[in-house]
């Protein structure tokens, strides 16, 4: 499980957390951890690297059996197993203080008592050592469910994928089939009172997947039938946008995602830093969005960090006009005194949207003074822009961080110690390599304090923005439909633009 | 009004086309009685297919233009109804067609194709037409009759399937049967048993038969009458003995030389028929014939180029009808065509 | 017969072997590094290597085939490392002969996910199956008897149009009109007849297998009316008129016989391919066919189901094949051998 809405629908439905976000339509408030499974927001030594949380008393599995911290220790013990369970995130595995030989997780054992030194359990209270400071260590908590309770004996490895033992006001009736989806009814184990935080409403949640975003909204801008108690996730269609009017609009809301497109020059071919200014002036984010959809779709940015995160600020380098300053570009092109027009090749992943797009783009680099080839690369693009042989001077790239801080999206993009090797760039598709950024980032993560944190990665966001590391494109809008008779409506910060099923009930 | 047993008046069978009206049939009369054969003989197109199958009404549901009378027991077989036709289709009317491998269903076995035929018209069971068939099948001589009925036709030889297509026309009895080249892909020895076969049913059953045919040689061993055929067209009409013997058509001249001689004298010349039969669509003017004949010039005044002749009793007058201008084509015939195909015969005449 | 057939089945079995070891040469010749895309964005380099190992990726191709051949004669266990297998006896899943697989991305056996999802793809192929049978047959045979009139063009030109438009648009088409307008359809969903019974199974099925059908239809009216009218000019429908055959018992027995072969021919494969789904409209109605198994499989390099779903597709083309081979002998007796 590592998509931003089943993470979020998990935790309101069936997998309860230490910490969680607050069912709250306000940003700052949704992305502010409260206590959950645990009796606090957790305690910190002073350096950040120590964690503690102790579970309140209560608290229980479908069963009826009481969640302990060993099924905490057991959860996070998973996460080692890289031969069982694959992909997701697995940042624990870079933080948890063991010696370099490693641990293989609960299946095979090798150096359990390692971690069993690193995850201690004394009573209720669970504590976490780190080998550095993980200041927003409970935004992880709260957004991804790899720090969860597991219960040893419900795991068949692998196979525990689509499995759900449940601990939330809901459980899972039958099974999930991964392709149809499944039905949640109400949990009889779950208490009212161990729980600060939900309040289950519907009696029972379908969820039905593999339907086309087309007949999605379709059904909804019809609202027939069962229909008219249904939200999704899905964002309409443009086409579908002139059909959504009148009544039909009081039923749609216009959300911030946490998701951004940007740009990345590549340092290997573009060294010149009027070159990339003069990029970064002529980039035309409108026409990106026009293509994406217009206003409903995204909106321009001025960071690559998404304004929902905690500590964001625009970044003072991002200043022209969001359709690009041809004029500016082509003075920047000059004062380089390189020949023009300008041979770059733009890299991106093609579908008919950003098709468009792209052309857009290339559009105005071209009025510039550039002269743009599109290399349109298939599905498997991440995986291709990763090899440092592939071809490109500019690349596009998406990013939804993975818990609301900037730690979870400066680091893993430009922290080039991490991403750059002779085999691959990482997630650094640019080559980025600045002594300068790194030691920043090395600063940040030392902080004990979310917000002492914030204030250096804004310094590293203005260094990004000065080298033009990188170039905002927008930053994605949800345009949700739900039906007639949902009340209780929600989808914001807390649940990452997704509606938030712990709010959401039916009228009528 | 003829009494015979079978009429034809004035037939006409025109098809309307995208090019323009294809006469096929242009006027065609003939009478044919109880237990006699009628020979039709011509060219393809000549329109004797087309006359034959028109008489069984298998022109109904296409585009064909049809007038005149076809007089079946004094009954006219073109004012029925397509219901009233189909019921004395394979009943009162039966056709023998040629190339019976096409002509039999490749999926279904002889005996279920032809106790099917018996079926249609006889309110039996699947049992009782059976075993008619068989009995059909052992009339015709096919050996072990109760075997072979259940054989595929691909699993006959030429011979056996075309006895078989016998079978099937006659199972019902009919009065008259057309056959159409019944004997055309067949090996001489095979052909004369089948002309046999024929002619001993029809002697049982006193069936009128219509046999169409190019070779002649058939048609003097079956026939008692013989009508010739070009372009839509009777040209010569008479008894086999009277137009054999006195033929006075120089298309008929032209079909006598072309068939091997029946009297086996091997150096008897084979002269095919110069030039190509004419287009239907766009008929040569005068005498359809005109433009292949080599006789043309004895006639004075352009008249085989400008004027169709009549079909008109001949110089030796009787029942022997012509179609031509020559004034004197029986000396034409002596005189220059016999000597050619068989000249051991001028002496006899 | 019987050792044709016997003969038949053997060399498709052989012909299903080399199916599944070209699956294997194909899926590694592609550029694509699947251990890194099953590993996801965040991975790093050693990751990488753990998850290939763990997928079995790091075998030789050969190896890795001989296995997945050896599960199929015998039988497998997973996880393939017998290490965890031993530590930790609740990750092992028994794969009894004939084993297809193991997929890590969908966590199941491949058999299993396959059989799973054959009953949709096999109702949804049936259902447009009989559709387009009687529907393209009966138009094709109008069309032919009606050859060149407006009723014939208008017949062949509307088969033609829904066989030149993309399915995608026909099936949303009749998603959006049919079942969500109009309402005259249930929102399409599909029902197995276990837990419903056959009407609604059929009622769900009816708008996915006509857009199907209405794709398939225009070869089956091109054919039967071109096959109707070659017929009607044999000389065995004519000797069949001159019997004095009703024409209802000509065109049946006599006429449409033969325009049997190229149609079981046509539709043999047609089935074949379909059974082993038909991903556009799979996707549109969300039913949850082989198709949309296949096109998942091959985005996300699930080697396992794929090779799984290739090899279970072409056990259902070489069988349709036999039996269209064994049914023109049926049909036709110039074809039976010995």
């Amino acid at each position: 499980m590592y998509i931003g809405r089943d993470l979020a629908n998990a935790n309101r439905l069936f997998y309860r957390s230490l910490v969680s976000f607050p069912l709250s339509a306000d940003p700052k408030e949704a992305t502010t951890p409260v206590p959950d499974l645990a009796t606090d927001t957790g305690k910190a030594n002073a350096d950040a690297t120590e964690w503690s949380f102790t579970l309140r008393d209560g608290v229980t599995w479908q069963d009826g059996k009481p969640i302990t911290c060993e099924d905490l220790k057991y959860g996070v013990s998973r996460t080692f197993a890289q031969d069982v369970i694959t992909g997701g995130p697995n940042y624990i595995l870079g933080y948890l203080d063991l010696p370099k030989s490693g641990y293989d997780g609960p299946y095979k054992k090798d150096g359990q008592a390692d971690f069993d030194k690193a995850v201690t359990c004394d009573g209720n209270t669970i504590t976490y050592k780190f080998n550095k400071p993980w200041a927003d260590f409970p935004l992880a908590i709260a957004s991804l469910r790899a720090f969860d309770p597991y219960r040893a004996d419900q795991d068949k490895g692998d196979k525990s994928n689509f499995s759900v033992f449940a601990n939330g006001p809901y459980k899972l009736q039958g099974t999930w089939d991964e392709a149809q989806g499944g039905t949640f009814v109400r949990n009889d184990a779950w208490k009212q009172d161990s729980d600060p935080l939900r309040k289950p409403l519907p009696e029972k949640i379908v969820f039905q997947q593999g339907l086309t975003d087309d007949i999605i909204g379709q059904r909804l801008i019809a609202d027939s039938g069962d229909d008219q108690f249904a939200v999704t996730d899905i964002p309409v269609l443009p086409a579908q946008y002139s059909q959504v009017t009148g009544p039909i609009a009081n039923r749609a809301v216009l959300v911030d995602s946490p998701f951004t497109n940007y740009l990345v020059p590549n340092f290997k071919t573009i060294t010149d830093l009027k070159v990339r200014q003069a990029l970064l002036a002529s980039t035309n984010q409108e026409g990106w969005i026009a293509a994406a959809g217009g206003d409903k779709a995204a909106a321009p940015s001025k960071s690559i960090v998404n304004p929902a995160l905690v500590g964001y600020a625009d970044n003072p380098n991002f200043t022209y006009p969001p359709a690009g300053d041809v004029d500016a570009a082509k003075k920047l092109l000059a004062e380089a005194g390189v020949k023009t027009p300008y041979k770059i090749t733009f890299t991106y992943r093609s579908n008919p949207t950003r098709d468009k797009g792209a052309s857009a783009l290339q559009n105005t680099w071209n009025q510039a003074g550039f002269d743009v080839t599109l290399n349109p690369l298939p599905d498997t693009y991440y995986a291709d822009i990763q090899k440092p042989s592939v071809v490109g001077d500019v690349f596009w790239a998406g990013w939804g961080a993975d818990w609301p801080s900037i730690a979870s999206v400066i680091p893993p993009l430009f922290d080039s110690r991490i991403n750059l090797s002779a085999e691959t760039k990482g997630q650094d598709y640019g080559s980025y390599e600045s002594d300068t950024v790194n030691k920043l980032i090395d600063e940040a993560a030392s902080k004990s304090t979310v917000d002492e944190a914030a204030k250096v990665y804004a310094q590293i966001d203005d260094q990004l923005g000065k080298d033009v590391a990188y170039i905002p494109l927008q930053v994605q809008k949800f345009y949700l439909l739900r039906g007639s008779k949902v009340g209780g409506y929600q989808a914001g910060a807390a649940t990452s633009g997704y509606p938030d099923l712990g709010t959401i009930g039916v009228t009528g | 009004m003829s009494t015979s047993f079978l009429s034809v008046n004035d037939l006409k069978v025109h098809f309307p086309t995208e090019d323009g009206l294809v006469k096929a049939t242009d006027g065609l009369s003939f009478d044919l009685e109880r237990g006699e054969t009628l020979g039709i003989v011509g060219e393809s197109g000549s329109g004797k297919s087309v006359s034959s199958s028109t008489i069984l009404g298998l022109h109904r549901g296409s585009k064909a233009r049809v007038s005149g009378e076809i007089l079946l027991d004094g009954v006219d077989l073109l004012t029925l109804s397509d219901e009233e036709m189909r019921q004395r289709r394979g009943k009162d009317v039966a056709m023998i067609f040629q190339d019976p491998l096409s002509a039999m269903h490749p999926y279904y076995t002889v005996g279920n194709q032809i106790a099917e035929a018996y079926r249609v018209h006889h309110d039996v069971s699947k049992k009782a037409a059976k075993a008619r068939a068989v009995e059909m099948l052992e009339r015709v001589g096919i050996p072990q009759p109760d075997r072979r009925v259940d054989d595929y036709p691909h699993q006959f030889s030429g011979g056996m399937r075309q006895r078989a297509m016998i079978a099937m026309g006659l199972i019902n009895d009919p009065s008259l049967v057309i056959a159409d080249e019944p004997t055309t892909a067949l090996d001489v020895t095979v052909q004369a048993q089948i002309l046999d076969l024929l002619q001993d049913l029809q002697t049982e059953f006193q069936t009128a038969i219509i046999l169409i045919t190019h070779d002649l040689g058939v048609v003097a061993e079956m026939a008692d009458d013989v009508l010739v055929m070009y372009a839509g067209r009777a040209v010569e009409y008479g008894t086999v003995k009277e137009i054999l013997t006195h033929p006075e058509m120089p298309y008929t001249w032209g079909l006598l030389s072309s068939v091997p001689d029946v009297s086996g004298d091997p150096d008897a010349a084979l002269l095919p028929i110069p030039g190509n039969p004419p287009s239907l669509l766009n008929p040569p003017s005068g005498c359809a014939f005109h433009p292949r004949c080599t006789h043309r010039d004895k006639v004075a005044g352009d008249l085989c180029r400008t004027q169709l002749p009549d079909l008109v009793p001949g110089p030796r007058g009787g029942v022997h009808l012509k179609r031509c201008h020559l004034s004197d084509p029986d000396v034409i015939y002596r005189a220059e065509i016999l000597p050619e195909i068989a000249p051991d015969l001028v002496e006899e005449l | 017969m019987g050792a044709y057939i016997v003969r038949r089945i053997l060399v498709g079995a052989a012909l299903l072997v080399t199916m599944s070891l070209v699956t294997f040469l194909l899926f590694f010749a592609t550029p694509v590094d699947y251990a890194r895309l099953a590993c996801g964005k965040t991975c790093q380099p050693a990751q990488i290597e753990e998850v290939r190992k763990s997928l079995g990726y790091d075998d030789p191709v050969l190896v890795q085939w001989g296995k997945f051949m050896k599960g199929v004669a015998v039988g497998r266990e997973f996880p393939d490392d017998p290490a965890l297998r031993a530590a930790a006896p609740q990750l092992v899943t028994e794969c009894p002969a004939p084993c297809l697989g193991y997929s890590t991305q969908t966590n199941s056996l491949v058999g299993t996910t396959i059989k799973e999802r054959l009953p949709v793809s096999l109702s949804l192929a049936l259902v447009a199956f009989i559709l387009w049978i009687v529907v393209g047959v009966a138009f094709g045979v109008i069309a032919a008897l009606r050859k060149g009139t407006l009723i014939d063009r208008g017949i062949v030109g509307i088969a033609l149009f829904f066989f030149a438009f993309p399915t995608f648009f026909v099936g949303l088409f009749l998603y959006t009109y049919f079942a969500i307008k109009w309402q005259v359809f249930p929102i399409p969903r599909y029902t197995p007849i276990a837990d419903g019974g056959v009407w609604p199974w059929l009622q769900n099925l009816l708008l996915p297998g006509a857009t199907l059908a209405l794709f398939y239809m225009a070869g089956y009216v091109r054919i039967t009316r071109a096959f109707v009218l070659e017929s009607m000019g044999e000389d065995y429908v004519r000797t069949a008129r001159a019997k004095g055959l009703p024409k209802g018992v000509i065109l049946r027995k006599h006429t449409m016989r033969a325009a049997l072969t190229p149609l079981v021919t046509m539709a043999g494969l047609d089935l074949a391919s379909l059974a082993g789904g038909a991903i556009i409209t799979e996707a549109v109605f969300n039913y949850q066919g082989l198709g949309l198994l296949a096109g998942t499989a091959a985005r996300n390099g699930d080697l396992s189901m794929s090779v799984g779903i290739v090899v279970t597709l072409a056990a259902f083309v070489i069988a349709a094949n036999i039996i269209v081979d064994v049914l023109y002998a049926v049909i036709d007796p110039r074809v039976r051998v010995g």
